[in-house]
């Protein structure tokens, strides 16, 4: 018996000090909510399949462009100074990217195709003074800013884009031809090692 | 002497019980000004990802062990020019409907954030993950967290979770036993094998796209041959 007592001693006092935390708020609320659906009538509750079927109502754009069919780029807007390339737009369906930028002295077989990101409050894209992104195809632009150390994914084709950061513009006007080359098309990994690999198809 | 065998045992049992988490991932918005005019135009509702997050949450917290967790990541900077396009303080809206349930957010800024908060050890402080569900942008190659957000139709590198990326998620950060599931578009066709290769856990994705205009947990699109794998 003297053996027993301190044993027992041994044993309550940790499972007392170690217990497992009280509920969480979590739980808290659920029992909250059942008093809540016992007090309800249930011939007022709507019909469960309703409540799984939630429809959002249409949401208002709130997006606001030029109007106007004549609205046009501004000649030059937000930092023009230092270095510039020559930049022509071009778009490509279902392409991540701006269109075409090279050095003044370089050909256009030599330009780079990237995607363009605007400078908060500083420089916005072009075509955002326009009232569709398409309004602009095949103009070019005098570009200031810097090409940035990260690439950008271009999730249609997989593929790695160069990222160039605008800070300023100058319109130059419709390009004489449209460039017809293709854009870059590395992928963005090597061989899928696990291509052969069938994926598990979930039964219900 | 004879009895310290059976004292060890005992005493297993009075040792409090292994808390995890349940981590819940969701991906920003593109913006309007770049999908507007496009014949796939993505994300007229701002908060896609958030609503079906917090409608999971709810679901998950009525089977949740008393010492599991939920933790919800929210990527920011697209809420943030999210909010900046439509005049509209989306964080502070993503706070208060959080707040609803008993959830608050915790925000990353780019991938190498979300890898330091998906590193676990066990420890009371960085509890296992015993469950990890992403809400966002995605193709068969990656998260996209910011896709059409800072560049037109696309996601900026440092931004993207891409199948090369997934070394640095340890398998060791889960549970033996978690689970997985990524709601985003076409998963299924190649992220989810590689998860389950390189961080040693099954994943759920999705073959084909994802729905989420309806509101609620987002539906596999209708019309072609979508299904759930793992």
């Amino acid at each position: 018996m003297g053996l027993l007592i301190p044993l027992f001693v041994w044993i309550a006092i940790p499972a007392v000090c170690l217990a497992p935390p009280l509920p969480t708020r979590s739980s808290a609320d659920t029992t909250e909510a059942n008093p809540q659906a016992t007090t309800t009538p249930p011939a007022e509750e709507p019909p469960e399949t309703k409540d799984d079927e939630e429809i959002r109502k249409p949401v208002e754009e709130k997006v606001f462009r030029a109007t106007l069919a004549a609205a046009h780029t501004p000649a030059k807007h937000g930092d023009t100074s230092g270095e510039s390339w020559i930049a022509q737009r071009t778009m490509v369906e279902d392409y991540c990217g701006w269109g075409w930028v090279k050095k003044d002295k370089e050909s256009w077989r030599q330009a780079r195709w990237v995607a363009l990101e605007g400078t908060p409050r500083t420089c916005p894209l072009p075509h955002t003074f326009l009232p569709r992104p398409v309004d602009d195809k095949n103009y070019q632009y005098r570009f200031f800013g810097t090409f940035a150390p990260y690439r950008a994914y271009e999730p249609q084709a997989d593929m790695w884009v160069d990222v160039f950061i605008l800070k300023g513009f100058m319109s130059l006007g419709p390009a004489k031809e449209e460039i017809r080359r293709p854009p870059p098309a590395q992928a963005s990994s090597g061989v899928n090692r696990y291509a052969d690999r069938a994926p598990n198809l979930l039964k219900p | 002497m004879r009895l310290m065998p059976i004292l060890c045992w005992l005493s297993l049992f009075s040792l409090p019980l292994q808390a995890n988490d349940v981590v819940l991932i969701s991906g920003g918005p593109a913006l309007r000004s770049f999908e507007k005019y496009k014949k796939a135009s993505h994300d007229k509702y701002w908060g896609n990802f958030i609503d079906s997050a917090l409608t999971r949450a709810e679901e998950l917290k009525k089977d949740l062990k008393v010492e599991d967790k939920i933790v919800w990541l929210v990527f920011r900077p697209s809420y943030v020019s999210r909010t900046t396009e439509d005049q509209t303080d989306y964080l502070k809206i993503i706070g208060e409907r959080s707040a609803k349930i008993g959830l608050s957010p915790i925000f990353f800024d780019n991938k190498n954030q979300l890898f330091t908060l998906l590193r676990r050890d066990g420890s009371k402080e960085k509890p296992k993950i015993c469950r990890l569900e992403y809400f966002g942008h995605s193709n068969k190659k990656c998260w996209m967290f910011d896709y059409s957000n800072r560049v037109d139709g696309g996601a900026l590198e440092p931004l993207v979770v891409h199948v090369d990326d997934l070394q640095k998620i340890s398998g060791s950060s889960f549970t033996s036993d978690a689970e997985c599931v990524s709601y985003g578009c076409h998963s299924g066709e190649e992220f989810s094998q590689r998860w389950r290769m390189i961080v040693g856990r099954p994943m759920v994705g999705a073959v084909g796209k994802t729905d989420y205009s309806d509101g609620g947990m987002p539906k596999l699109s209708t019309g072609k041959d979508g299904s759930w794998v793992y």
